[in-house]
């Protein structure tokens, strides 16, 4: 099978919240004990157990307030920086479906995923003080895929605002949406993920730009990840080694030079 | 002679053996925050470098790697006390040895002229009048407490900041404290060079471990300190002009 992608209509999604509670059920995920925000937006944000959310942002367009709905969850990049600085080999990108996972055995609980994703998706229930806990985030219910099932979110939506399977397919479908959404009176309709972060595998279709739904425009490899494993980790082995063979070096020659029988 | 050669007091009593007279150099609190800081920075490389090296990747994984991260914070917490302990026990002593370590002086500039020819052919002539701490031992301890207040800075926030400082800080601050990593390691594998390693340095060894050092290394190694600074350089000169007329 080829990579897979998930293709979610914004402009279609009711805010019903439907995918956040499949995928709470599927994954068997507690609930969260929240208070009311004068929002239906609910939980507050993505944690160790929600995986998936819909984020209700109102765009105040001065005769009239649009709701836009933005279901977060992981967007398994082509190129994952939570994967590269991942120092135990828990994150791992699968090479065909392309889907990025966390394997919860091998977690340490470090966080660098967490600090090194350009959209803060991965989350920890890490103790503060202990730092004992492990990285969750969305895996499209890798464990359904294997078995040739859709991911629950995608399963459970009445409204049909997700589609799921090849990626080419998926962009295709999501391009077509864009075209028929600004000819039906939507100039900004665009689709969010066919060239971010070497394509996303989670694709939006967005009726406004993506900042206005909280989205970076035009979300970029952490450089500091790039600098880290490649500049600053080799510097390391280098400098170790170096040091440590100047020492060997110089311990040779003043042994040879220095005779002690003469100094003492 | 014990303490090196040319201008060392031979002190030898009727049977014609050497007799070393040992003065005190380091005090018990001295010595008490080097071992302790010694043993809690090496822990503290050890199980840093689990997230830094990826050939450690075995180690850094799951429960074993959830407990070597723990190590590492329980050996931060102790390796930050040490020296506040430390200042509040001998805080004279303690504001002195940090005054002397961040001077600089003309000797200072002398010795690193006359460090390669001395510790590598063991040419001592040349080396400039030190003070209880060489100019060494003084780069040593300034690389290492300026390392260790990049590490707590950046460690603190680490710790305790995450989730609330932007991620791009975060992820700056992972880079300062690997490359502090780097430099103090550098510098240790260096000072555990000369302190242990080195057939010259055999003094060092022996005052950080029993407090005291050889009168005649004293005078050799760290006249400042020893005859006090008109003396030192006093001797330093007719040393220097009667080198000068050994050439001509």
């Amino acid at each position: 099978m080829s990579r897979v992608a998930m293709l979610i209509d914004e402009s279609i999604c009711m805010g019903c919240r439907g995918c956040q509670v499949a995928c709470k059920q599927w994954n068997d995920l507690p609930a969260e004990q929240t208070t009311q925000s004068g929002t239906y937006e609910n939980p507050p944000d993505l944690s160790a157990v929600t995986w998936t959310r819909v984020r209700f942002t109102e765009l105040d367009q001065g005769d009239r307030v649009q709701w836009l709905f933005l279901t977060q969850g992981c967007f398994h990049c082509g190129n994952p920086a939570c994967v590269e600085v991942c120092p135990t080999g828990a994150l791992k990108r699968d090479p065909e479906l392309g889907i990025v996972t966390v394997e919860k055995d091998l977690c340490n609980g470090c966080g660098y995923c967490s600090q090194f994703c350009p959209f803060s998706i991965p989350r920890l229930d890490t103790d503060v003080l202990s730092g004992e806990g492990k990285a969750f985030k969305c895996n499209f219910c890798q464990d359904r895929l294997s078995n040739g099932l859709i991911p629950a979110c995608v399963k459970t939506c009445p409204s049909g605002a997700f589609a799921f399977g090849d990626r080419e397919a998926m962009l295709g479908k999501g391009l077509g949406r864009v075209d028929l959404l600004r000819q039906a009176g939507f100039p900004n309709a665009n689709l969010y993920g066919e060239h971010e972060m070497s394509g996303l595998g989670r694709l939006y279709v967005l009726k406004e730009r993506p900042s206005l739904y909280g989205l970076p425009e035009n979300p970029q490899y952490p450089a500091m990840a790039n600098l880290w494993q490649n500049v600053v980790q080799p510097l390391g082995s280098l400098a170790f080694g170096a040091a440590a063979l100047a020492v060997l070096g110089f311990y040779f020659v003043s042994r040879r030079n220095i005779k002690m029988e003469e100094v003492e | 002679m014990i303490g090196n050669r040319v201008r060392g007091v031979q002190e030898a009593d009727e049977t014609g053996a050497v007799r070393i007279r040992w003065i005190p150099k380091y005090s018990a609190m001295e010595r008490i925050f080097h071992w302790g800081h010694t043993v809690t920075f090496l822990l503290l490389a050890m199980t840093g470098m689990i997230l830094f090296f990826p050939f450690l990747r075995p180690l850094a994984r799951g429960d074993g790697g959830q407990l070597i991260r723990m190590t590492h914070r329980a050996a931060a917490i102790a390796y930050g006390a040490l020296p506040l302990i430390y200042v509040i026990l001998e805080p004279r002593r303690a504001w002195m040895s940090l005054k002397s370590v961040f001077k600089v002086g003309r000797y200072d500039i002398e010795w690193v002229k006359g460090m390669i020819p001395y510790y590598m052919f063991g040419r001592h002539e040349a080396m400039a009048p030190q003070d209880r701490f060489n100019t060494g031992e003084k780069l040593n301890a300034v690389i290492i407490i300026l390392g260790s207040v990049v590490f707590a800075i950046t460690g603190l926030v680490m710790w305790f900041g995450k989730g609330f400082v932007p991620i791009g800080v975060f992820q700056a601050l992972v880079i300062l404290h690997d490359l502090a990593m780097i430099v103090t390691v550098c510098m240790f594998i260096v000072h555990f060079y000369l302190a242990v390693v080195h057939p010259l340095m055999w003094a060092g060894l022996v005052s950080m471990r029993y407090g005291v050092t050889s009168a005649a290394y004293a005078q050799e190694h760290h006249a400042l300190w020893y005859y006090g600074k008109d003396r030192a350089e006093e001797i330093y000169e007719a040393h220097k002009a009667e080198r000068g007329e050994d050439k001509k």
